[in-house]
């Protein structure tokens, strides 16, 4: 089980590089440090995103909703900067939105058992309105300018401070959910829920825990949003959930959940990102952007499955062989 | 599921849509006391209009979830169906009939793609769909680049015949696309309810297992209702175009959630095995109402009208998943005891 989950985040990897290395053998100019770190710093917003919708996955639900709360709480956010409170503040309140929605989200998932994904879809109709309600429809503008200038700032030589964060953000989450009891549970419920709960893992809790931090990561994903656009629209974040879900797919986990690990996500997210900018690259158009992306997103997945239903099929064949061989040995 | 071929269930079913049409009376009798425009004939069916994609699709997307998939990659479809009608009139010369044709082959050749996917290669529907979301929104726009015409203009000018198709109002009153959506919608249910293809899709829905040592060729089953909804996705789209005037790419894009929020509060299990066609149809007519009305009697913004629609579909998931849990109690739960499913 331990071999197949390193695999996974090992071939998301490779692939990743293995883009890059083909990029660059065909426009040399791609493989300059500042290019390809840059990929990664364009990424923060969605590696947030990913890695809080990727707890979600990992216990086998999903949640439709987090574009809507990154708009949300980049809203709320930005509006409190804008009136001049400090940005501590602000990021305790979008904190906050996120992890009420989230808790919402947990609460009609675990404890009423709606499935995830209508549930989640209502809750981001109620949430997409409320942004409007409380922006009037109006554009957040005029934040400080030292947190739009935040998103500049460099970290080290070329990686911003954002992706530093997210960075070590992700790699936390990933040493919690791999090496801790309590995190293991993410994943013992998304493999099998009816299990985890026979050998005692409150199941709806860890449930609930996931959507309160995919709440969470998603706001924090609409403050860096703020900070790096500068401005806020009431459509801010649309569609950015399906983006973030394909960004986990590329990453390889798996929608039925137990399979896949934040590492994962966030290296699907710089994949997911850094299309458009590799098309660029390339000399194609943008408009090429959403084509290759479901293209890259199918072949992936399907020879994923593939592969997989094959392994599958290939140990059940040499289980009945063993068998056989034994009742034959049995006899003799 | 078991009980899903009971008489007791069926009750259940008849109550739910009974329910809807109470709810659907309740909006037109509130609306109508608050503006009584709204009552008006031309003006009622003129609110079908906006929401007549949503409720074509989403009749033939309750197949699919009958089945226990999901299809959310429709409203790219009806975008991409638009602007291939589009393309074929304008710049390829085809009869405006023969390109709808066309549209149509196409939408049902995306379907097929997707449902090989999943019915075949066993990879989640969800995730299929999603990407194919992705790839029919870039292959729709990469189509419009064929055009001469500059892509977010959309192309225009479609001959007196074609527009008529949602311009023609049958006795001067009901719209043609109702009659459309309504001829669908009983094309649907005696597909659905009264051959022996919709027992076999139900079948499928309860327990593929089953249904294939029975003799069901479930997997053809499967790809097969994700053509149906593409083929109706690209009716929705040519329709749209008609009620437009222009073709583009990207006109379905907002769709997606209507149709799941249709299918769903028409009592479709998302987890398969439930559902009907009557159902859904109230159901779309139920939002399309409240759409309609709001704005027009209580001067609601456009813009908020993802409020209520979100509330309406929480509302009636969570009652129903109360109902049918009569052990929870809101004390237990903010206790932290969760009574056993």
């Amino acid at each position: 089980m331990r071999k197949i989950l390193k695999t996974r985040e090992i071939n998301s990897f490779l692939f990743l590089a293995g883009l890059i290395f083909l990029v660059g053998l065909i426009n040399p100019s791609f493989w300059q440090p500042v290019t390809i770190i840059n990929c990664f710093n364009d990424s923060v917003v969605f590696t947030f995103l990913s890695a809080g919708i990727a707890f979600v996955i990992l216990t086998g639900e999903i949640d439709v909703s987090i574009g809507a709360v990154l708009g949300l709480s980049a809203a709320v956010g930005a509006t409190l900067l804008r009136d001049g409170y400090g940005i501590a503040a602000a990021l305790f309140a979008a904190i906050f939105v996120g992890a009420v929605v989230g808790m919402i989200n947990g609460i009609g998932v675990a404890v009423l058992n709606i499935p995830s994904l209508i549930f989640t879809l209502g809750v981001n109709g109620v949430v997409r309105g409320i942004i409007y309600v409380y922006t009037k429809g109006a554009w957040v503008e005029n934040l400080p300018a030292d947190f739009t200038l935040m998103s500049n700032r460099l970290l080290t030589k070329n990686v911003t401070y954002f992706y530093g964060a997210a960075v070590l953000v992700v790699i936390i989450g990933h040493i919690i959910l791999t090496r801790t009891r309590k995190g293991k549970y993410f994943v013992a419920v998304g493999d099998n829920s009816a299990g985890a709960t026979l050998v005692g893992i409150p199941a709806d809790k860890i449930k609930i825990l996931s959507y309160v931090l995919c709440g969470i990561f998603s706001s924090v994903a609409g403050m860096i949003y703020a900070s790096r656009i500068g401005f806020i629209t009431p459509t801010a974040g649309n569609g950015y959930e399906m983006k973030a879900i394909a960004a986990c797919v590329l990453g390889g986990l798996s929608l039925t959940g137990g399979v896949g690990s934040l590492a994962g996500a966030s290296i699907g997210a710089v994949i997911m990102s850094s299309i458009s900018r590799i098309l660029v690259f390339l000399g194609f158009s943008s408009d090429y952007d959403n084509t290759i992306t479901g293209f890259l997103l199918l072949t992936i997945v399907v020879i994923n499955t593939s592969a997989q239903n094959h392994t599958v099929r290939k140990n059940r064949h040499e289980i009945l062989l063993v068998r056989t061989a034994q009742k034959g040995g049995e006899k003799a | 599921m078991k009980i899903s071929f009971s008489p007791k269930l069926k009750q259940v079913w008849k109550k739910w849509e009974f329910v809807l049409t109470l709810i659907i009376l309740l909006e037109i009798i509130i609306f109508a006391l608050k503006n009584s425009k709204f009552l008006m004939p031309r003006v009622l069916f003129g609110s079908m209009n906006d929401i007549i994609s949503i409720c074509i699709i989403s009749l033939f997307v309750t197949f699919v979830m009958i089945t226990g998939g999901i299809d959310i990659q429709a409203g790219s479809i009806v975008g991409l169906s638009s602007i291939i009608l589009g393309v074929a009139w304008q710049d390829f010369g085809f009869n405006i009939w023969a390109a709808s044709c066309l549209a149509m082959a196409a939408a049902g050749v995306c379907g097929g793609i997707s449902g090989f996917f999943i019915a075949y290669c066993g990879v989640q529907p969800m995730v299929v769909t999603l990407g194919g979301s992705f790839l029919y929104t870039g292959i729709g726009l990469l189509v419009s680049k064929l055009s001469a015409t500059e892509s977010y203009k959309g192309i225009g000018g479609f001959p007196e015949g074609f527009l008529r198709l949602s311009k023609y109002r049958l006795f001067g009153i009901i719209p043609f696309q109702v009659i459309i959506f309504l001829i669908l919608a009983v094309l649907a249910y005696i597909l659905l309810h009264k051959t022996r293809y919709g027992r076999e899709v139900f079948l499928v829905g309860v327990n593929q297992n089953a249904a294939e040592y029975s003799g069901i060729n479930t997997r053809l089953i499967i790809m097969s209702t994700y053509v149906l909804s593409a083929v109706s996705a690209s009716v929705a789209g040519i329709i749209l175009t008609s009620y437009l005037g222009t073709a583009k790419s990207d006109i379905g894009a907002t769709l997606t959630l209507p149709i799941i929020t249709a299918v769903v509060l028409g009592g479709t299990l998302s987890t398969g095995g439930k559902g009907s066609v009557p159902g859904t149809a109230l159901a779309a007519v139920a939002i399309g109402t409240l759409r309609f009305g709001l704005p027009l009697c209580f001067k609601v913004s456009q813009q908020y009208l993802d409020i209520p629609v979100g509330i309406l579909l929480l509302v009636i998931i969570i009652g129903r998943a109360l109902l049918n849990r009569p052990g929870l109690r809101v004390k237990t739960v903010i206790r932290g005891r969760i009574p056993h499913k």
